[in-house]
């Protein structure tokens, strides 16, 4: 048989001139991304970069050498010994002109718009245009107010017609659900008549809406975008561990959006996610109780601490106590808990969390696992007691059998049923430290005012392993602390010594402890950053 | 529910700027003698006047205040007696002492929006009248000639959207302005304003 040659390997990177500097960039990077990388900005609308580019806004114009007309940026493939201008006057008076077009029947109604202040549109014009209106006739009125569905009011006035919103349906959420309907200038966004724009992704149409034609019904008119904070962290609706920020203004959050990364969650985030924000400030409990009185933080540890110690007297050295570590709360706060129950010589621990929602998972970005944190939970307790935690069921079996005559319960959730809740009742003690009142908060004796998510620092392990970290936006409300404070608290009661000033260091130990995150970072501090013109928030 | 969140509205805090402290100072006899040193200045030039001007028996005589004098703020109507304010927010940008507060709302019909809340603490105010340059609406004003009243509680210097539009009148200025007003400004005398 004839040696076939080796094909020469075929060439994976291409390089080129833009605005005079060379760059090397993978072979079917567009110009617009190689400009990126050079810190370039180009301006676009219906580019996105978690999308398919139809190069229908003609925004991202630039001029090629040797090409007679310009091409659109963010369309064109880079080409071995392409010549890029970017700024030269050909190219910018076509951007200009496409801005000035793209603003002819624009209402610029800018001080009633809920983008003003992270509008690209906005941007641009004031950026390098802020020309008068040339044109003088009456512009072309559309609806206001359109209904798309039980998530999304649509401006139509306002719509720059760059289809990126029909693109994340279609690619996104898997679900044609927005059509262009007319032609020309009376060109509108819609739905099919008597079908309504409710995929379980449909929010992200409001991400990457350039301007404020789609607005979120739960954040429309609720604050202006230039007065919020941004604080990154992770969404806590279920183990995919989205990565969001969690926009707040004077101690409230108004919003959670998505947050970019490649790894978990791209440019998207579920709609019932971006809603877990709500709950954190319903229902919670701000002060400590023992036997339902409201008594002080320090009385109320002083309390469970005597009744354990007292226990342990009598009835050995376990003194029959059981911990709960939580699939709700940080790697750190459940490490810290059960540190202290093996330095307490408990042997009784159980794992707890939300319920799992089958029927909300999906393979796009959705868990059936409705804990951010279960991951986590489960590798703390194999590092620190082997084959020792236990599940909801046996928790209530050993409730039901008496086994158990003390718990010490991390919050917020813990699945029992009615049986399993009237043996709770009787423990001798029962601590059981939650940002939330449920349906456990009268049922136990001592009830510890703990702190939400998004009102701590720490990390969730989600479902793929990624140790991820979550920042303290807002503060808690009354006397609630972190779930670790109290648990240090309590644990000096005991008599453990215990000092974590901080969460770092408490990481820092916990890394060595748990191999799965031997090679986690607990990551820099963000400064909080006010909202303006935020790059990828379209 | 048992739910007590601290209620923050301002972003203002309070600078400590530390000062020199010298003999002269600690003592004040300085200062004593330079006051000292000026009222008698007054009292001879006063005396040697032949009509004293200095002072007005307030509040039976009164000033007639210039046309650009800044007093309480007022909210101006539409023509239909509803609020003008369409909630935008740009006074309380634009305000330094974070004295406004404006929660908005749905109104149903075709202006889209409004404050359901509009609240400015007059005692916070320091009458810089920013709001009323940042307002895109002629919807709020401090043209009323009214001086802050006298209150007994903190709380009742709070003038809420009924005070407010109490005090205002119908505003005829023409959203996005008058038809031709790029020409008509081209006559207008003073640069300044063109
Ligand atoms: S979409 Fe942008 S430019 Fe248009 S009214 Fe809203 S903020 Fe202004
Ligand atoms: S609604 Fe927004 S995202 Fe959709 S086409 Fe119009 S401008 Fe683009
Ligand atoms: S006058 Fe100045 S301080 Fe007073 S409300 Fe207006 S902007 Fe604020
Ligand atoms: S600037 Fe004018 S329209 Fe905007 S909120 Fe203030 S008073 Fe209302
Ligand atoms: S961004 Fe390139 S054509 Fe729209």
């Amino acid at each position: 048989m004839a040696e076939t040659p080796n094909p020469a390997p075929a060439q994976s990177t291409v390089t080129l001139k833009i605005d005079g500097q060379s760059v090397t960039v993978p072979k079917g990077t567009n110009v617009l991304e190689a400009a990126r990388s050079l810190g370039v900005s180009i301006s676009f609308f219906c580019y996105h970069p978690g999308l398919s580019s139809p190069a229908v806004c003609r925004q991202c114009l630039v001029e090629v050498k040797g090409q007679p007309k310009p091409v659109p940026s963010c369309y064109t493939p880079c080409a071995d010994n392409m010549d890029v201008l970017t700024q030269s006057e050909k190219a910018l008076t076509v951007r200009q002109q496409m801005l000035e077009f793209t603003l002819v029947n624009h209402p610029v109604d800018c001080p009633i718009c809920d983008k003003a202040g992270e509008c690209t549109l906005q941007k641009l014009y004031v950026e390098w245009d802020s020309a008068h209106a040339r044109m003088d006739y009456e512009k072309v009125h559309k609806p206001k107010k359109v209904d798309l569905g039980p998530t999304i009011v649509l401006d139509a006035e306002r719509c720059i017609l760059c289809t990126r919103c029909i693109r994340v349906c279609d690619e996104v959420a898997h679900d044609h659900q927005l059509e262009m309907s007319y032609r020309g200038d009376r060109e509108t966004i819609s739905v099919a008549p008597g079908k309504q724009l409710d995929n379980p992704y449909s929010l992200n149409t409001v991400d990457v809406c350039p301007v404020g034609a789609l607005t979120a019904k739960d954040f429309r008119f609720q604050m202006r975008a230039w007065e919020l904070m941004t604080t990154s962290s992770v969404c806590a609706g279920c183990a995919t561990g989205c990565n969001d920020e969690i926009h707040h203004a004077r101690g409230e959050i108004y919003r959670l959006v998505p947050r970019e990364n490649q790894d978990v969650n791209k440019f998207w985030m579920c709609d019932d996610g971006r809603m877990t924000y709500h709950e954190i400030r319903q229902n919670r409990v701000a002060g400590a109780r023992v036997q339902g009185e409201t008594v002080p933080l320090d009385k109320a540890l002083s309390f469970a601490a005597d009744r354990i110690v007292a226990l342990r007297g009598s009835s050995g050295s376990s003194g029959l106590l059981g911990v709960v570590a939580n699939a709700q709360a940080t790697n750190e706060d459940n490490y810290l808990l059960l540190k202290v129950a093996s330095a307490l010589g408990v042997d009784r621990v159980y794992l707890a969390g939300r319920p799992a929602r089958p029927d909300c998972a999906d393979d796009i970005l959705r868990h059936a696992d409705m804990n951010p944190n279960t991951a986590g939970a489960r590798a703390i307790a194999q590092a620190l007691m082997p084959g020792k935690a236990k599940g909801v069921p046996q928790l209530a079996a050993d409730l039901e059998g008496g086994a158990l005559k003390a718990l010490w319960i991390l919050g917020d959730h813990v699945d029992l049923d009615e049986e399993a809740q009237a043996a709770l009742a009787r423990l001798e003690v029962c601590i059981y430290q939650t940002p939330h009142q449920n349906f456990l908060s009268d049922k136990v004796n001592v009830l510890l005012p703990a702190a939400a998510w998004a009102e701590v620092d720490g990390t969730f392990t989600n479902a793929k392993g990624l140790v991820q970290r979550i920042r303290r936006a807002v503060e808690p409300p009354g006397e609630a602390r972190p779930h670790r404070e109290l648990i240090q608290l309590l644990g000096r009661k005991l008599g453990i010594a215990l000092d974590y000033p901080n969460v770092r260091m408490l990481f820092k130990e916990m890394k060595q402890a748990v191999p799965e995150f031997a090679a986690a970072e607990y990551g820099r501090e963000l400064p909080v950053v006010q909202l303006r013109f935020a790059g990828s928030r379209g | 529910m048992e739910t007590t969140f601290r209620k923050r509205t301002s972003k203002a805090t309070v600078k400590v700027v530390p000062r020199p402290e010298t003999l002269n100072k600690e003592l004040m006899l300085g200062g004593i003698i330079q006051g000292l040193a000026v009222t008698m200045r007054h009292f001879f030039q006063n005396v040697a006047r032949e009509k004293p001007e200095v002072t007005i028996n307030y509040p039976e005589e009164r000033l007639k205040y210039p046309l650009r004098n800044r007093g309480l703020h007022r909210l101006m109507h539409r023509e239909d007696d509803s609020v003008r304010c369409v909630a935008c927010m740009c006074c309380p940008t634009a305000c330094p002492a974070h004295c406004i507060t404006i929660v908005a709302e749905e109104t149903g019909n075709g202006n889209e929006k409004r404050p359901a809340i509009f609240e400015i603490d007059e005692l916070r105010c320091i009458v810089c009248g920013l709001c009323v340059e940042a307002c895109p609406c002629d919807a709020i004003r401090m043209d009323t000639g009214e001086h802050m009243h006298v209150v007994d509680r903190r709380d009742d210097a709070i003038l809420g959207k009924v005070d407010l539009m109490k005090r205002g009148i119908s505003s005829t200025a023409v959203q996005g302005g008058e038809p031709n007003w790029q020409e008509r400004v081209k006559t207008v005398p003073d640069p300044r304003f063109r």
